[in-house]
């Protein structure tokens, strides 16, 4: 019997369309620890993540979570204008988690029962 | 009531910031580039001095098209829901342009091919049958467009009232400098041809022929610029619910027909393979022994590229209708 789980993973999406590697929930991961600029964002995504983000990109999922309400800007005299997360970002990113939380343990139970390596073991 | 949020970036109220003129992102749309501009602009500026690499150019295209098809209603829900049935309407409209342009490639294509088919009984029906279903969806279809473009002109008329012409100019004067040059140039192979015997008209000389090539690509990009010249208006111009409505069921209709045509053209295409292959192998994009002659094969590509690329605006538009019925 196929569980939602099943379903999402072979979508490669969560339950909010979102994959583990999208400029979107990079950027909710990215500013869940803290407002940055743009510039300071592709740094820390590419230092977390190993994923380089285009400008392109960058902006486009900026100006998408910004519409939707998950994430807002700061005042800034500068050029650089700050971004961080708002509670319905954090709230969705939250939901995120859990869910990629309950593919892990599922992941990590049917390795285990297959006998090969699970992640993070040497 | 016109929208005079659309502006170009030469046209760009003072005192915006500098992100708005950069020519680094001219790709994006203005009403972007006045939010976020100026901290895209610091961010290429702070990671990539003064040399953008090839892929970053690259997402920066990618990047503001994509905001230009939001802000347009093409993709994602970001446009009003009027917006975006007006823009699959108008994605129908564009589409039917390139298949007007493929119909005219069918039409110099398929010219006598009457003549090739053998005399026996019923060998004229398939083909001929098809060939009237092409010509005939075709004319019904042309009257629906037409009656698309006449419905919206009370509105293009108040738009046009209300000042709006500076923002659509542009688009109509590249049309109409592109009509005087073809018109020109069918003056031009019109005097031409009346010196030349048939056989030199038809690939006998090869001068009139690279001629005729050059005067049917001045047709398409006319009908390409009129068509980009009527969907700048038709974004810029404000339909009564109604109307709306009207565009939308009209142009369903004309991507209901594109499936028709290209149905009988391919109808029409196996029938002259089966009864009448020496005309397509004899054409000049022909080959012997085959019936994939290279014209029609790029011919019917581009009808079928058409088709579904009007399909994906109807579904665009059940779409928004379906999500509005719902709330």
């Amino acid at each position: 019997m196929r569980t939602r789980h099943s379903d999402e993973v072979d979508r490669g999406t969560s339950a909010h369309g979102r994959r583990s590697n999208d400029p979107p929930t990079l950027i909710l991961l990215s500013l869940a620890g803290g407002a940055k600029h743009g510039h300071a964002l592709l740094k820390d995504v590419e230092e977390f993540a190993g994923v380089k983000l285009g400008p392109g990109a960058l902006y486009g999922a900026i100006t998408r979570l910004e519409e939707r309400g998950l994430i807002k800007a700061l005042e800034s005299d500068d050029r650089r204008r700050p971004y961080q997360i708002t509670a319905a970002g954090s709230r969705a990113l939250a939901d995120y988690v859990a869910q990629m939380r309950g593919l892990v343990e599922v992941g990590q139970a049917r390795l285990k029962v297959a006998g090969m390596p699970q992640p993070g073991m040497a | 009531m016109t929208r005079t949020t659309r502006r170009t970036g030469n046209n760009a109220p003072e005192g915006m910031k500098g992100g708005v003129s950069d020519p680094r992102l001219r790709w994006y749309p203005v009403s972007w580039r006045v939010r976020y501009g100026d901290e895209l602009a610091a961010l290429l500026d702070d990671e990539y001095g003064g040399h953008l690499p090839t892929l970053v150019r690259l997402s920066l295209v990618t990047g503001g098209l994509r905001q230009r098809a939001r802000q347009s209603g093409l993709t994602g829900d970001v446009a009003s829901a009027a917006d975006r049935v007006r823009a699959g309407a108008l994605v129908v409209l564009a589409a039917w342009s390139a298949f007007v342009i493929a119909g005219a490639s069918l039409a110099k294509f398929s010219e006598h091919f009457d003549e090739s088919l053998p005399h026996r009984t019923g060998a004229h029906r398939v083909p001929d049958l098809a060939f009237t279903m092409v010509q005939t969806v075709a004319g019904v279809a042309s009257v629906l467009v037409v009656a698309g473009a006449l419905l919206a002109v009370p509105a293009f008329v108040r738009f046009l009232r209300a000042g709006g012409w500076p923002s659509v100019r542009g688009h109509f004067l590249r049309a109409l400098v592109c009509t005087s040059l073809t018109a020109a140039a069918t003056v031009v192979l019109l005097f031409w041809a009346h010196h030349l015997t048939p056989h030199q008209r038809n690939s006998g000389l090869h001068w009139y022929g690279a001629m005729f090539l050059i005067w049917a690509a001045l047709i398409a990009i006319t009908f390409t610029f009129w068509t980009a010249a009527a969907v700048a208006s038709a974004r810029r111009v404000e339909l009564p619910t109604a109307i709306l409505t009207a565009e939308a069921a009209l142009a369903a209709s004309v991507a209901a027909a594109m499936v028709v045509m290209v149905c009988a053209t391919a109808v029409w295409w196996g029938a002259m393979a089966k009864d009448a292959p020496t005309f397509l192998m004899a054409s000049p994009g022909g080959a012997a022994g085959s019936p994939w002659d290279i014209w029609l094969v790029s011919t019917v590509a581009l009808m079928a590229v058409a088709m579904v690329t009007a399909a994906a605006g109807v579904v665009r538009e059940v779409r928004v209708w379906a999500q509005m019925r719902a709330a």
